[in-house]
């Protein structure tokens, strides 16, 4: 397609600067001196996609190396998408503008399960068989990786090679091998053989589940000696881990709209819902000094204005006090603000307050998640409502009148006691808003409190727990809603037919597969766009495949049962999860990795907070 | 960079001039940026080789030659930046743009019958939302036609802008038939018609 071409067909549809490349910071190289080209596939719009930190860290990695060229690729929208079918244009690279399928790996982050029918579209644009099995050595190698990847199952038909853990070194081993095969006439059986040997590298194809007469799995074999449990892979030394120098910079506004400067992996919190908190473990931290200088080197590369501290939780960062210190020093002489997003209530000081409201001021955000002491106990949530209250109290009396509260619904063991208390902390906020003196003059507050529906993932201790039935989840929001007496809150609960499904693919298994193509060609796709998510469809893809999607979500899972990731090995081991999941039914709480150790299992790697001195 | 909207462009130049160290005036209220304007804003779609963008230095060491060389040296190749000067002219005395527009095939009967018009109505959306006729007849200064190109010099600037996009679909309307184009604005004039500087 000639350029004037394609340039009038971007300007037919909305947002053409999603697909047209040539953003500042872009990597364009020389095709012939490149050995291997990588498609990194983000299976959501270029906005969302742009947005998210594992994608910029890899780009800029493996652009590094001279022999690979590494570009981006989004699903594109519907628009966009329409216009290339009827005209034929198959899913290209946005820097080369190259059709993918002519690339030697087509990657895919897998960061939510809504995606799924987007990895499936995308194959299917590029011109490739969506199967494994169907596509021979002619075909680009399709690998995928990030969070879901935990339990991708529901995938395994589609996806040669999954990388599990964190990818800056296995991505780059997995390369290294594909050059040494396509050295000696490359043959994809033996090179999956090969790579399964790579620690961190799973094979699905070489994996055989048989199933029991009751549906549950009886047992997960391995063929032509694929190990059995593979093992996720961790960078150890975040010091020294790559980390870019520059982020591409959009034209069009994309979600987060700003430099991210990572500041450590994992979470030392336990919450028991959280499969982050699980799967990222142990917490390993980068020195406030490398932390500060490659925040100022991003700055500077991009130019952004803004910039944001990324971890599972900010506040427990031990050298945030030096860090922000020496951030502050440029940030403001060079009119750069801050963001510290992922703040926790109990440590939330008043001068890590004071320091913020240096910079500009936005929201306030928390998450209590649940609305009783005892739920939130049961959730290892170690907040207590003296904190969240006077944590309020500190961020009113700092100017701000309105704090967002994030809360989920259908918890294991809550009660419609547990749901009021929702209402009344809302209640307990706003009152103490009043009861202040000091409060700012002639402001009303505002408490949003958002409430969604817990889905249990695997690697926590709740991956045995069902989920709530819809009609539950239906008569749980009824009620919260009659709780709620002042318009000072305002209390959103969306509707939650995607968190059913989510769970279905989260604890799903491979006989999925066969659902997700069946609805991907009725036609769904972008499922976690409400304008796009069609529950008629999925619902008629279930029955077609004879599958009952509520045998993997509303079903209470032995311990014993044998689960579809149990092959898989994050370092946290099943005896650590249940008896994690004892302790929540006892209303037991688990002290953090900081203050007492659990074996969880994740000091395996011989690095990180589990050596930490104390 | 035909596809990044007047916003994204601002957006652009907000990084750019802090990538390239620029050292401009930034505004002093709450939200305080660095402060720059473009003097008229290109729509999406279309390209432009004389566009003119005011911004306040700091530094009184700092050169004209130094600030185009230095943004240029962080730009993207396809925003190049001409020249820098102090205001000769101030932004309300741009009066005029002129544009070249290149048709995919020629059509010239139809084109010289359209601008040989004494008046040429067309409805323009109104601020509130509704329409209104109006006669852009007396807006279009020049129309010339080459080919399959057409030069045409509009009124700009605060007052009476026309956007060529309305001047084509008026085009495409009275005379009844359709076309593929490309737009390139070339040139921005005062009201002496001088190159505005």
């Amino acid at each position: 397609m000639n350029e004037k071409e394609f340039e009038r067909l971007l300007l037919s549809v909305q947002k053409p600067g999603r697909y047209s490349g040539g953003e500042i910071n872009s990597v364009i190289k020389d095709k012939s001196k490149i050995d291997v080209r990588f498609a990194f596939c983000f299976p959501d719009t270029y906005e969302i996609g742009m947005s998210h930190l594992g994608m910029k860290i890899l780009y800029s990695q493996f652009n590094a190396r001279e022999d690979i060229w590494c570009e981006r690729v989004f699903a594109p929208w519907l628009d966009f998408e329409e216009v290339m079918r009827k005209n034929n244009i198959p899913l290209f690279a946005l820097e080369s503008r190259d059709a993918i399928r002519d690339f030697d790996f087509i990657g895919f982050t897998l960061q939510y399960e809504m995606c799924y029918t987007n990895v499936l579209n995308m194959l299917d644009l590029a011109g490739v068989p969506l199967k494994s099995a169907d596509r021979d050595e002619s075909y680009p190698l399709v690998v995928a990786g990030g969070p879901c990847v935990c339990n991708a199952e529901p995938l395994a038909d589609f996806i040669d090679i999954f990388f599990l853990g964190e990818g800056e070194e296995v991505d780059l081993e997995v390369i290294d091998l594909y050059k040494e095969h396509k050295k000696n006439g490359f043959n994809k059986a033996e090179f999956l053989k090969a790579a399964a040997k790579i620690e961190g590298v799973y094979v699905p194809s070489l994996y055989e589940i048989e199933y029991l007469p009751d549906g549950k799995i009886k047992s997960i074999t391995t063929k032509d000696n694929a190990p059995k449990t593979v093992r996720k892979r961790i960078i150890a030394d975040m010091d020294n881990c790559f980390y870019p120098e520059n982020f591409v910079v959009p034209f069009i506004q994309i979600v987060h709209d700003r430099a991210v400067q990572e500041v450590f992996r994992g979470c030392i919190r336990g919450c028991r819902f959280c499969q982050a908190g699980f799967i990222y473990r142990p917490v390993r931290e980068k020195s406030y000094e490398v932390v500060n200088h490659q925040a100022k080197c991003l700055c500077e590369s991009t130019g952004y204005d803004e910039i944001s501290l990324s971890s599972l939780s900010t506040s427990d960062y031990r050298e945030l006090e030096p860090l922000l210190n020496n951030m502050l020093e440029w940030t403001e002489q060079n009119h750069i603000s801050l963001a510290l997003p992922s703040l926790r209530i109990d440590n939330f000081s008043e001068e890590l307050l004071e320091k913020i409201a240096h910079v500009r001021k936005s929201g306030l955000t928390f998450a209590p998640e649940a609305g009783t002491q005892r739920l939130r106990d049961v959730i290892n949530k170690n907040v207590t409502e003296e904190e969240i209250l006077s944590t309020c109290k500190t961020a009113f009396e700092g100017g701000y009148t309105a704090v967002k509260l994030y809360f989920m619904m259908g918890l294991p063991t809550e009660t419609d006691e547990d749901l009021k208390g929702i209402a009344e902390l809302g209640q307990k906020i706003v009152d103490m808003y009043y009861s202040m003196p000091n409060k700012p003059k002639g402001k009303s507050v505002s408490v949003s409190m958002s409430v969604a529906v817990f889905v249990p993932k695997p690697f926590t201790p709740f991956q045995f727990e069902p989920q709530i039935t819809k009609e539950e989840m239906e008569r749980k929001q009824a009620y919260l809603k009659s709780c709620i007496t002042t318009r000072k809150i305002d209390l959103s609960m969306h509707d939650s037919s995607t968190s059913f499904l989510e769970a279905v693919f989260a604890k799903g298994d491979r006989r999925l597969g066969a659902v997700l193509e069946s609805a991907y060609k009725k036609g769904c796709k972008f499922d976690s766009w409400t304008e796009c998510f069609d529950l008629q469809k999925w619902n008629e893809a279930f029955s077609e495949c004879g599958i009952d999607p509520d045998f993997y979500s509303l079903r209470k899972r032995d311990y014993d049962e044998i689960n579809p990731w149990d092959h898989l090995d994050y370092a946290v081991s099943k005896e650590f999860l249940i008896r994690e999941n004892k302790l929540a039914h006892a209303d037991t709480t688990t002290p953090n990795c900081r203050e007492k150790c659990s074996a969880c299992g994740a000091n395996c790697y011989g690095k990180g907070v589990c050596f930490e001195r104390r | 960079m035909k596809f990044v909207s007047h916003l994204d462009m601002n957006r652009f130049m907000t990084r750019l001039v802090n990538k390239a160290k620029i050292p401009i005036w930034f505004t002093e209220g709450f939200n305080q940026h660095a402060y720059f304007n473009f003097a008229v804003p290109l729509s999406l779609g279309f390209e432009g080789q004389y566009e003119i963008l005011d911004l306040r230095i700091i530094d009184p060491a700092y050169s004209n030659e130094q600030l185009v060389a230095d943004l240029n040296k962080e730009s993207i190749p396809d925003i190049e930046f001409v020249k820098a000067n102090e205001p000769v002219l101030k932004m309300k005395e741009i009066a005029f743009a002129e544009f070249k527009i290149i048709f995919e095939e020629v059509f010239a009967e139809k084109i010289e019958r359209f601008f040989a018009r004494e008046q040429i109505i067309t409805q323009k959306t109104t601020k509130k939302g509704g329409t209104k006729d109006i006669d852009i007849a007396p807006l279009i200064k020049k129309a010339e036609l080459s080919g399959n190109e057409l030069t045409l010099i509009l009124t700009a600037g605060n007052e009476n802008n026309l956007n060529p996009t309305l001047v084509l679909s008026t085009l495409f309307e009275l005379e009844q038939f359709k076309a593929e184009y490309s737009v390139v604005r070339t040139m921005i004039y005062d009201k002496k018609m001088q190159p505005f500087i």
